[in-house]
């Protein structure tokens, strides 16, 4: 539990994702904070988080144009994000847009976890 | 003396003139003679009283002899012209014979006789005084020398005769330059020439050709010497009739002698023989070629003692029995066929009756071969009658046998045949119609045929056909061939046949002699021709009305047939599609490989299915599945493809609806089944965290179960992708080897059953798509472990292979069924029969496996023994080092 102070954002249009993976983190020691609408992520204030989890298809907004919109600018770019999607083939797009890392639901807890731990432990 | 002559003077001058006179009454037809005078009586040895008052023909009647003279009937004539004319009427030189006093006889006489009238006052003839001369003597002179005369004549006329006809050629040659005296047209004929062209020439002049050659010194000699020459058989040449030939003569030379015995020229006697010459050199030359014949048409010849029973024969005799030189008769007695010994008995026993061998017998050689051999004989008698000897000749009928035979089988072929066959003679009856032919015309039997002119077996109008074309064509070209229209005899029946029909000529002759004819009934065929037009019709509007496109190619692979149904798709022309202009319609990204397929399976006349887009009339894009198989004619000649396009737009909007449905449905259960996960492992945590073990391993099975959902989700997806075309690759360069060795180790760990046995040699870095290629290695060693519950042990084997590097799951399972091999590679294919609930699955992993190691450019394959275990291997390519 040496990680209170660390703050992850998760970004799905799935409630169930975000209820699970908030529970999970939490229980892990992270202070979780969500949105389902991706296009929040465009008008992120001054309150950053350390790490975003970033769904790739969100309605309204695909996840890799967030992706690419954070990384390019200034205040968000140094965010680590790891972009989700069911589909594997998103995974090379995904990099390309300058996520971090990625992973293919269904994924491991354990897997999530480490992905996590890696970027902000 | 009293010079007055006395009245009755007058009748002392009638009574003792030496001219015979009769008076005759005028009282035709009696003409009774009135008074006779003395003469008369001697000249016809009658006696007065024989005459006065007798009718004149009562007492001289007709010689019955003498049927010529018609004596009475002139005597009448003239009695009646002097009785008429009342002047003398004279007959001269006319016979009259005379009765022999005493017997029946006649004595012939000749006389010149006058009647004259004697008038009364009034002019009426009173009486005739016919007065005869008796010219017999002189008129039977005269017939002599008449006939002396004609003899004379005859005897000229036929020596003249014989001179100029004797078949001979006669002519007299007179002087030293031989000049034609006189020449017979036989020797004309001999020369070439005409009379007058001899006659008065020198011969030597007309007949150049002779000239030098030895005649003019025998003639010579014969009229010098007077010594007759004779020549015979001597050959001239003769220029003849505008050639040059060799003419032969006999000839005799004789000296032509004056009647003073000088000899002043040569009498040529000359027979040509010619003819007879070149007859005996023909004969000698057919005797020779008969020598030489007999010898070579096999001829052998055979003289049989029938006294000793001793038989003498010729080489070829011995070699028709198969021996290379004459033996003793035994040998040849012993080679006859037993069926026919007692034929050869009989016809000796014939022989010595009727003075003739003759028999066929089979024979069989030393070396068991069969032959037929004739005998033909004549026996020879002694002067007593008694048969000394035969002689003969034996050929070898082996092949006139086999001919004889072939002729049988040839009548019974035509006999038997199912066409008519006809024999038709010039006077228009049949004169053999064969069994086919009699039954088709309706004939009753045979000698029906004999009776039945051919125009019976036409109606009227049919048999004009007969005779303004098919007669004439035959006897003008020799043949014919074509329909025409027969009659049967029984029902009436007007019906077609084609007639092939020819003239038969004499072969000596050359004249015609009958006409031949070959006959089909054409009812089966026009019935089936009529069948085939309206399955044709039919077979047409189903192709028309087919919902699919059919085509036919020819064996290039060029189109030579696409149904209405291609055209109306299309909106093309026919003919635009024939040949590659079907292509055109597909769209452009389908249309080389298309092309390329087809030609490929075209060339290997392999069946062909490929499935493509075509452009129809409104410009919508249609998916087409093409269908073909190579056929094949009746001579077994690949002839083309024949093939259907089915369209399969529907059907692959369904399956692209499938696919897209499996896919967002896939992909939608991805996100609850993460949720669930999520959960599942929050709780299992939290229970292990509370000290509850128990419901954290209830948990924990859930969660594998959800490992098993979330590949069977996996599996679905990449099988739309597979069949949508959306697999991805992501192919890079990696160690074979460790990849494998991870990926057996991971396995191991969540398998405690089977024993994973790993025998990596050496392989290399093969380029590919890591985890896809991982993927088809799980799926071969989970099935291993799937389908050998029994078994305890799993191989694993790595290997290089030329230069492809080899991946092979050797498991002691089930097996495979042989039949089943080649069917666990497709989509949906599960273990079927009572094994099938054992083993739960979709039958995808298998299908996806060798979709990926296909895509990769490599090979996947199975072999297995039911009962026995499988092994699953696939090779990748090998990349260079360098």
């Amino acid at each position: 539990m040496m990680h209170r102070s660390k703050r992850v954002m998760i970004a799905d249009d799935d409630p169930g994702i975000l209820d699970c993976l908030s529970i999970m983190l939490e229980y892990d020691g992270y202070e979780v904070s969500s949105t389902l609408n991706g296009a929040n992520l465009l008008r992120l204030g001054d309150d950053l988080p350390d790490l975003l989890l970033l769904d790739t298809w969100m309605s309204g907004v695909d996840g890799r144009d967030v992706c690419a919109y954070l990384k390019g600018n200034e205040p968000t770019k140094k965010i680590p994000i790891i972009m989700i999607s069911a589909s594997k083939d998103v995974e090379a797009s995904a990099l390309q847009a300058g996520a971090d890392a990625f992973l293919e639901k269904p994924f491991e807890m354990d897997d999530l976890l480490s992905k996590v731990e890696q970027y902000i432990g | 003396m009293d010079l007055k002559f006395p009245s009755h003077g007058y009748k002392d001058v009638f009574y003792n003139s030496i001219a015979p006179m009769l008076i005759v009454g005028t009282d035709a037809p009696h003409y009774t003679m009135l008074d006779v005078n003395n003469a008369y009586l001697f000249a016809t040895h009658t006696r007065r009283e024989d005459i006065i008052g007798q009718p004149v023909f009562g007492v001289f009647p007709a010689n019955p002899g003498d049927m010529v003279s018609k004596n009475i009937e002139r005597v009448i004539f003239s009695f009646e012209q002097a009785i008429k004319t009342k002047v003398t009427h004279t007959m001269y030189n006319y016979r009259y014979d005379i009765p022999i006093p005493g017997s029946n006889e006649f004595e012939e006489r000749y006389w010149t006789t006058s009647n004259t009238p004697v008038l009364n006052e009034s002019s009426e003839v009173l009486y005739l005084i016919h007065s005869p001369s008796n010219v017999t003597e002189l008129y039977k002179a005269q017939e002599r020398e008449q006939a002396a005369i004609d003899l004379t004549k005859k005897q000229q006329q036929q020596l003249q005769s014989i001179f100029m006809q004797a078949p001979v050629g006669i002519g007299i040659f007179k002087g030293p330059d031989y000049i034609a005296d006189l020449i017979n047209p036989p020797l004309c004929k001999l020369y070439g020439k005409t009379e007058a062209a001899l006659l008065g020439k020198k011969i030597f002049d007309v007949l150049p050709d002779a000239k030098g050659r030895g005649f003019e010194v025998l003639l010579d000699n014969v009229r010098l010497t007077g010594i007759p020459y004779r020549g015979e058989e001597l050959g001239i040449p003769m220029l003849r009739n505008g050639k040059l030939e060799t003419v032969y003569v006999n000839f005799v030379y004789e000296p032509f002698r004056e009647s003073d015995e000088t000899i002043t020229g040569v009498i040529v006697v000359a027979t040509e023989v010619t003819e007879l010459v070149n007859a005996k050199n023909k004969i000698e030359e057919v005797e020779l070629r008969n020598r030489i014949a007999v010898n070579a048409v096999g001829l052998g010849t055979f003289d049989l003692d029938l006294l000793t029973n001793e038989a003498f024969t010729s080489t070829q005799f011995a070699r028709i029995f198969g021996f290379a030189e004459a033996l003793p008769r035994n040998n040849y007695l012993e080679l006859f066929h037993p069926d026919d010994e007692p034929i050869r008995r009989q016809a000796l026993k014939d022989a010595l009756v009727t003075g003739r061998l003759f028999y066929e017998c089979r024979i069989i050689h030393k070396d068991s071969s069969m032959h037929w051999v004739r005998a033909e004989g004549k026996v020879i008698y002694d002067d007593d009658g008694k048969p000394l000897s035969i002689s003969g000749i034996a050929l070898d009928i082996t092949k006139e046998k086999k001919s004889a035979d072939e002729q049988r089988k040839l009548i019974s072929l035509v006999e038997n045949s199912v066409d008519l066959m006809s024999i038709l003679k010039m006077d228009g009856y049949n004169s053999y119609i064969n069994e086919a032919g009699r039954k088709l015309l309706g004939f009753k039997d045979e000698t029906e045929v004999l009776h039945r002119p051919v125009s019976e077996l036409h109606s009227p109008e049919h048999l004009l056909q007969v005779q303004q074309e098919v007669i004439p064509s035959v006897m003008n070209t020799g043949r014919w061939s074509g329909v025409m229209i027969v009659r049967h005899l029984q029902t009436g029946e007007n019906f077609p046949v084609y007639n092939n029909c020819f003239r038969i000529d004499d072969p000596v002759t050359g004249a015609p002699i009958s006409i031949g004819a070959v006959m089909r009934d054409m009812r089966p065929e026009l019935a089936a021709k009529a069948a085939l037009a309206d399955s044709e019709q039919m077979l047409r509007n189903i192709t028309t009305a087919s919902p699919a496109a059919l085509w036919m190619s020819d064996e290039n692979g060029h189109i030579t047939y696409v149904n209405q149904t291609w055209v109306n798709w299309t909106g093309t022309l026919y003919e635009a599609n024939l040949g590659s202009g079907w292509l055109q319609k597909i769209v452009d990204e389908d249309r080389i490989r298309v092309a390329d397929k087809f030609m490929n399976d075209v060339l290997e006349k392999r069946n062909y299915e490929v499935e493509f887009r075509i452009t129809h009339a409104d410009g919508k894009i249609h998916w087409c599945l093409a269908n073909g198989q190579p056929h094949y004619d009746n001579d077994g000649k690949f002839a083309g493809y024949i093939g259907s396009c089915m369209d399969i737009t529907e059907q692959k909007m369904l399956q692209q609806q499938k696919d897209d449905f499996i896919g967002i449905a896939s992909h939608e259960l991805k996100t609850p089944v993460t949720t669930i996960k999520g959960y599942a492992q929050i709780l299992e945590k939290m229970l292990q965290h509370h000290g509850l073990a128990r419901e954290a391993s209830m948990v924990s099975r859930m969660d594998s179960q959800l490992k098993s959902l979330t590949s069977l989700i996996a599996d679905l997806l990449d099988v739309t992708k597979i069949n949508s075309g959306r697999l991805q690759f992501n192919d890079r360069e990696f160690e074979f080897n460790p990849m494998v060795n991870d990926l057996v180790e991971d396995l191991q760990r969540i398998t405690d059953k089977h024993t994973f046995i790993l025998h990596m040699n050496k392989t290399g870095i093969v380029f590919g798509d890591r985890e896809r290629i991982g993927q088809v290695i799980t799926n071969l060693i989970t099935n291993a472990v799937k389908y050998s519950p029994g078994a305890e042990h799993i191989v694993i084997t790595t290997a290089i292979e030329n230069n492809e590097v080899t991946l092979c799951v050797e498991d002691y399972g089930i097996g495979i069924p042989r039949d089943k091999l080649d069917k666990v590679f497709e989509q949906f294919y599960r273990v079927s029969g009572d094994l099938q609930y054992t083993f739960p699955g979709l039958g995808l992993g298998l299908y996806i496996s060798s979709e990926i190691i296909k895509r990769e450019g490599g090979r996947i394959w199975v072999n297995s023994v039911e009962g026995k275990g499988s092994t699953f291997c696939f090779a990748l390519p090998l990349v260079n080092e360098n």
